[in-house]
């Protein structure tokens, strides 16, 4: 009975042995990244929420300090709609974090005219309805599932009549709000943690690689926000080192100075 | 009438074969990403955002993919490949910048489905590698999902 025992545990040793070693046949434990040539171009830049989510892990946030329901100016140039309306996504996420229902209420209104204006309106207004009916009924989690949905919807939309550049400037404009609010957060309490969310490197160069082939865009607040990339990157780029209070600070100034850039008229 | 039976045969098996052909030409990377969603379905009950925004494409047997993604510390992900190939083979692995594994052990393969599991320990820039394993079509649709909590 021992031996039998002994027996079995020699088999099952044996059995898990042999499913660890096909699963590191299929996955080798290291890679030469430099020989990764084949990466695909396209890059899903993560929604706000997604920082917001870690940033919340780190401790009690006041969500309600960071949101702007404000209507704002109404604008022509395509590109400066764009922007816009990916930061007020972003202020949609914002919302939902402080469960503020009537300023979602107000940025759902807002997508919608800002989605019109830039000629995607059909595709987000039941995106935006759904988003005003779940906030009347406090369904967060349904109000943030809408709100990517409107995002994803619009730049498919923009997809499908080759304005990609147009769909990269909505990615943009939400992007800088969420690196806004994130370093406004850890500004006031800051922990390693909290900056080292900042981390996002390869995002900024994305960016900027975008920005470049966007000569067309010739707006003042299209070649400030390249300049303002170009200020930003050396302060996240630090490899494995740590991101200091002071470039967060900086980062924010720069963030928050474009912010207003892209909600004021020039 | 043996015939009969052999044409009626004949002409069975080779509708068949055009129906099954079309359907090959039909099917696309969003046929894909609805196996990936059906993968992401368990997960999502357990409080993971699957996000609306996807990757996808063809590959041949035995060829990869990179696709590079932020992640955060604090957040965990998981991210599911499928394709609608019945009798293909994928599979998912991440790594981190400097190239080492990085997913947890949990992450799994079964046939036309894989998962990757990743709890970040830092935050970065990430390497998520699909592979198209084994495929009877010449070129497979793939789809990655992915989705946080």
């Amino acid at each position: 009975m021992i031996l039998f025992a002994k027996d079995l545990k020699l088999i099952v040793a044996g059995v898990c042995g042999v499913a660890l070693c096909a699963h590191g046949a299929q996955a080798p434990q290291r890679i030469n990244i430099n020989q990764l040539s084949t990466t695909v171009e396209d890059v899903v830049v993560p929604l706000p929420n997604e920082i917001f989510g870690a940033l919340n892990k780190l401790g009690a946030v006041n969500w309600k300090e960071h949101v702007r329901s404000d209507k704002g100016p109404n604008f022509t140039e395509r590109p400066r709609i764009a922007l816009l309306l990916g930061a007020v996504i972003a202020d949609g996420f914002i919302a939902v974090q402080a469960e503020d229902a009537s300023a979602v209420k107000d940025i759902g209104q807002r997508v919608m005219a800002l989605a019109k204006g830039i000629g995607v309106g059909n595709s987000i207004t039941p995106h935006a309805k759904a988003i005003i009916e779940a906030a009347d009924k406090r369904n967060w989690e349904n109000v943030r599932q809408e709100l990517d949905r409107t995002q994803n919807s619009v730049q498919q939309a923009m997809n499908e009549v080759h304005d990609e550049k147009l769909s990269q400037l909505v990615s943009l404009g939400g992007w800088l709000r969420g690196a806004e609010v994130l370093t406004s957060v850890v500004k006031q309490h800051f922990s390693t943690d909290g900056a080292e969310l900042l981390h996002q490197p390869y995002l900024l160069s994305y960016f900027q690689t975008r920005l470049k082939a966007m000569p067309e865009f010739n707006l003042p607040i299209i070649h400030q926000i390249q300049d303002a990339l170009v200020e930003v990157k050396p302060l996240i780029d630090v490899g494995n080192a740590q991101i200091p209070a002071e470039s967060v600070k900086k980062v924010n100034e720069i963030t928050t100075r474009l912010g207003n850039g892209i909600v004021t008229r020039d | 009438m043996d015939r009969l039976a052999k044409v009626l045969f004949r002409s069975s098996v080779l509708l068949a074969a055009v129906i099954g052909m079309q359907r090959a030409a039909c099917a696309s990377v969003d046929d894909a990403q609805s196996f990936a969603l059906q993968a992401a379905e368990p997960y999502v009950k357990q409080g993971f955002q699957v996000r609306e925004d996807y990757w996808g494409g063809d590959l041949a047997s035995g060829e990869k993919k990179a696709v590079r993604q932020q992640l955060f510390k604090g957040n965990e992900y998981w991210f599911w490949l499928g394709t609608e190939v019945d009798q293909a083979k994928v599979s998912v692995h991440i790594y981190n910048s400097d190239g080492k594994l990085a997913e947890q052990p949990d992450s799994w393969a079964k046939g036309q489905l894989a998962a990757a599991h990743i709890i970040p320990k830092t935050t970065g820039s990430y390497f998520i590698i699909v592979s198209v394993e084994e495929s009877p079509a010449p070129r497979t649709h793939w789809a990655l999902a992915y989705g946080f909590r």
